[in-house]
């Protein structure tokens, strides 16, 4: 397996917690990947530490451009992990409310620009040449996820959805080879996990690989090639949908004990 | 000459403890650095006059002060802090900083601006007079009232706080307040028992720091109050033992560099413990450590 | 209605530009008026931070008493020139914001307002008690007013003279003053609409999400702070060759407040309305000086007005007059052609 990510021996611990504990599993280069498991298995937890938000207690994180050799990346900062090409939404959406969708998009561009104090005073032609673009890719991405006429609206009147698929222009503006998505159909309505469903294979066709946390069985197992199970931070099984909906270990972290046997 | 420095810090230091607890309990339960703090410190003073020159004795004049400074605080906090609770933070801090220069003022209309001295017939004369005399160290009996009085306040804080179910509610709310709202704790109730708590004992400090130094002037609550939200800082932001073990660190510390170091420099003491103690170690000395949730 | 507004201000303009070569110009009311700009470049500095990027800073006076004491003390002691003297000072401010925030803007909340409370009390202490260097309480008297040396223009013009052209009175030293305010706005406005300006709303309304965007938010933070001190030098600076007299009274916390309220006041993050909090808080505090003694009140009613009022429009008004962020930004041309060409798609 040609492999994007390889998250080896992972553990985080918060005071007492062991949010996760010595986790282990590799994401295929140009798939998708689901990461699931109950209500504080570590999921989030796993997507900060790989992100740079945290730095894991132990272990290591392998990013592999696809050109260079695989880099340990644990515990660089999240934006060097952006620079590097991962980039994530947030389950909890983090939009930038006070300002305009494509003030949204535009920050994304902030790793791929360059301009400084004395460019933006001095207006100098490459600024000028950099701010056109600057509008030319958020506008682009904006149209990707269908919210380009939005793009002067301020990003609080947009509704829960829109915010979703705005985090993900958001994300995508940073030019990734890797988007981590947690929850992103959480609080859609049918229609509009649908329109997600779509949104995700045009990710996976600009070359991006996806990582998805997602509750939604249904939505999980038709979408992702290989899913990884979390509970109390243990991974409890890994694989294809079938293997994992077959795994006994799965089954009882989710239904309880004695399910698996019943 | 150092122990006798080191009697007199630890003086200061008890009345900056004194004060620092209003500061740190009122932060912790609403996240407010409470800059009318040091005001209602000075009013303790100030309303101790007015009441004994009333012809009330003492101790009813001094017990009198400090229920009508713990009605000031509740006050304040309904009037100022409590319609801003949803408001931005830089809102409600405008309006504590409003507050203190409000009071300040008032008491300069009510007062005067000139310092005033304590009224000397008032207190018994022994007061002044060396309690105990070892070699060249001497404690008055001024210091050894302000020792005796601050540790009954803290030994009956910390009994309240640990104690009491009011002071549960108000740990639990330190730690987080939607949660003890949920529990069916009357937030805004504990929120006034804590602002009375406080100001009842900075307007002590403020009463025993005007006998000491004989002298009460409208403007005294600003240095004080700085000094004593060093000390809460000092022992981390929130803890009501920080802010003691802070006020009598902070209080020998700055006697002991306005005579060894550089007495113009003596109020420095306190801006750079603010400043180093952030810098290096921003929990303080017994405050938990602060962490971002994802 | 918006081409009323427009007019409005280029009327108000003119008439600023005019007043002071009207027969009935007051010099009393040109001092206020050039006291109001010093507060707008002091609004707009600390705007920044508050503003642009959510830290609390309640020591801006201090890098302002740093730009003053710079200009004052270069005056005394080596009689440089003012336009020499400006550079400096602003790099003097930024270099001591630097030196503050490096160690401090990692830290959350309300520490680094706190940090910044207590550097600038420990300026005003260092200003009273460096008598060799400050005179201390007494302050520097006799600062030389700003003069502008234009014999290069004589030379140019094959006059053999020295031209030299020294501020007197108010008026020289209002149009320099609006001078300052519209560099500092513009400036300002430039930075809001840009990838510096973007970054540091992002900060603001979010720290998690804009490092994620890829802001280093320490770096961005550090240039924010490097900035805003710069110009609360510059306005120090400009102040000591104003005033011609400075002492450490004049940068206490009590200005810290003020010039916070005037950003408050406007509107967090409105530059527009940093312009307007300055103008009201000074107009207000002057009109409460002329006349509370008028109604036989105490001078000292002055400022308990004041710290209720500042409590009341906290009440009614905690979000300030102007909310809007990034205003320049919409303003672009850029975005102006961006809105036309979604305007064309909707009808397409
Ligand atoms: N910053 C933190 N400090 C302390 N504990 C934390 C922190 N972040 C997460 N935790 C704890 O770690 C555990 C895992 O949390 P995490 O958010 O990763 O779960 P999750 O799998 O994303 O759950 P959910 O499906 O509810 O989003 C939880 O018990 C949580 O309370
Ligand atoms: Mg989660």
């Amino acid at each position: 397996m040609d492999a994007i990510l390889t998250v080896d021996g992972v553990s985080k611990r918060f005071g007492g917690l062991m949010a996760l504990s010595d986790v282990s599993f590799a994401v295929e280069r140009g798939a998708i990947t689901g990461l699931i498991g109950p209500n504080g298995a570590g999921k989030t937890t796993m997507f900060n530490c790989v992100a740079g938000i945290y730095t894991p207690t132990d272990g290591r994180i392998l990013f592999a451009d696809g050109v260079g050799e695989p880099l340990n990346v644990a515990g660089r900062k999240p934006e060097r992990m952006t620079a590097l090409g991962v980039a994530r939404t947030f389950q909890n959406i983090r939009l930038f409310s006070a300002l305009t969708v494509l003030d949204n998009v535009r920050i994304a561009r902030h790793c791929r620009t360059s301009a400084n104090f004395f460019g933006s005073v001095l207006r100098t032609p490459s600024q000028r040449a950099e701010e056109r673009a600057i509008i030319d890719a958020a506008m682009e991405n904006l149209d990707f996820v269908g919210l380009g006429e939005t793009a002067l609206s301020p990003a609080a009147s947009l509704s829960y959805g829109d915010q979703r698929r705005l985090e993900i222009a958001r994300a995508l503006a940073t030019d990734p080879r890797l988007i981590l998505l947690d929850e992103p159909a959480a609080g859609m309505n049918p229609r509009e996990t649908e329109a997600l469903v779509d949104l995700i294979h045009a990710i996976l066709g600009r070359g991006v690989t996806v990582v998805l946390i997602e509750h939604d069985m249904k939505l999980v197992m038709r979408i992702c090639k290989r899913l990884v199970v979390l509970d109390h931070g243990i991974k409890i099984a890994d694989g294809s949908p079938q293997e994992v909906r077959a795994n006994p270990d799965v089954i009882e972290a989710y239904l309880g004990k004695g399910a698996a046997h019943a | 000459m150092l122990e006798q420095q080191l009697v007199n810090g630890f003086t200061l230091g008890l009345i900056y403890a004194l004060i620092a607890v209003g500061y740190t309990m009122v932060y912790g339960v609403i996240e407010l650095i409470n800059f009318a703090h040091g005001e209602i410190y000075m009013l303790g003073a100030f309303l101790t006059l007015s009441f004994i020159s009333m012809g009330l004795p003492l101790p009813l004049a001094v017990l009198l002060a400090m229920l009508a400074a713990a009605a000031i605080g509740v006050l304040l906090d309904i009037i100022a802090y409590r319609p801003l609770r949803e408001a931005p933070r830089l809102a409600a801090l405008i309006t504590a900083i409003g507050m203190s220069i409000f009071l300040q003022n008032l008491a300069m209309i009510i007062w005067g601006s000139r310092p005033l001295p304590f009224p000397k017939q008032a207190l018994p004369a022994f007061f002044s007079e060396p309690a105990l005399t070892f070699s060249d160290v001497t404690i008055s009996w001024m210091q050894v009232i302000i020792y005796a009085v601050a540790l009954l306040l803290m030994v009956g804080l910390n009994l309240i706080i640990t104690r009491t179910r009011v002071g549960t509610a108000m740990r639990a709310l330190a730690q987080n307040q939607t949660a003890a709202a949920l529990m069916g704790i009357n937030v805004n109730r504990v929120i006034s028992f804590t602002f009375a708590l406080g100001s009842a004992m900075g307007a002590m400090a403020g009463i025993m720091v005007s006998m000491y130094y004989n002298t009460m002037y409208p403007t005294m609550g600003y240095l004080a109050g700085v000094k004593a939200f060093a000390a809460a800082v000092l022992g981390g932001i929130g803890s009501v033992p920080g802010a003691m073990l802070g006020g009598v660190v902070l209080g020998i510390a700055e006697t002991l560099g306005a005579g060894y170091v550089s007495s113009p420099y003596r109020d420095g003491v306190a801006y750079a413990v603010m400043i180093l103690v952030i810098i290096f170690r921003p929990s303080g000395l017994l405050g938990r450590a602060v962490t971002e949730k994802a | 209605m918006r081409g009323a507004a427009h007019t409005l201000k280029y009327l108000l303009l003119a008439a600023a530009l005019a007043y002071p070569l009207l027969p009935f110009r007051d010099v009393y009311v040109l001092h206020v008026l050039v006291l109001i700009m010093v507060y707008m470049v002091l609004a707009m500095g600390l705007n920044i931070l508050p503003g642009f990027c959510g830290l609390l800073d309640l020591g801006f006076v201090g890098f302002y008493g740093i730009g003053a004491y710079t200009a004052g003390l270069l005056t005394i002691h080596y009689n440089m020139s003012f336009w020499l003297i400006v550079p400096l000072a602003v790099l003097n401010g930024a270099l001591f914001g630097v030196l503050l925030g490096a160690p401090t803007l990692r830290l959350v909340g309300d520490y680094f307002a706190i940090v910044t409370f207590g550097f600038s009390e420990l300026v005003v202490l260092f200003l009273t008690n460096e008598i060799w260097l400050t005179r201390g309480p007494l302050g520097i008297p006799g600062i030389a007013p700003i003069s502008l040396d234009v014999t290069w223009l004589a030379t140019l013009l094959g006059v053999d003279e020295r031209w030299r052209y020294a501020f007197r009175g108010e008026v020289p030293y209002y149009y320099l003053a609006m001078v300052m305010v519209a560099l500092v706005f513009l400036v300002m406005t430039r930075v809001e609409d840009s990838r510096l300006g973007r970054a540091w709303l992002a900060i603001r309304e979010d720290p998690m999400a804009a490092a994620s965007c890829g802001v280093n938010l320490f770096a961005y933070k550090v240039i924010a702070f490097a900035v805003s001190t710069g110009i609360g030098a510059l306005a120090g600076a400009f102040l000591a060759r104003w005033t011609l007299f400075i002492s450490p009274d004049m940068f206490k916390f009590w200005e810290s407040f003020l010039v916070l309220c005037m950003v408050v006041l406007g509107g967090l993050g409105n530059i527009r309305g940093a312009l307007v909090g300055s103008a009201i808080l000074i107009a207000l505090g002057e009109v409460l000086r002329v006349a509370l003694p008028k109604l036989g009140l105490p001078a000292e009613t002055r400022f308990l007005a004041y710290g209720l009022i500042m409590v009341v429009i906290m009440r009614f008004r905690p979000h300030g007059l102007f909310t809007q962020v990034a205003e320049s930004t919409m303003q672009s041309g850029l975005i102006k052609d961006l809105r036309a060409r979604i305007a064309a798609r909707r009808t397409a």
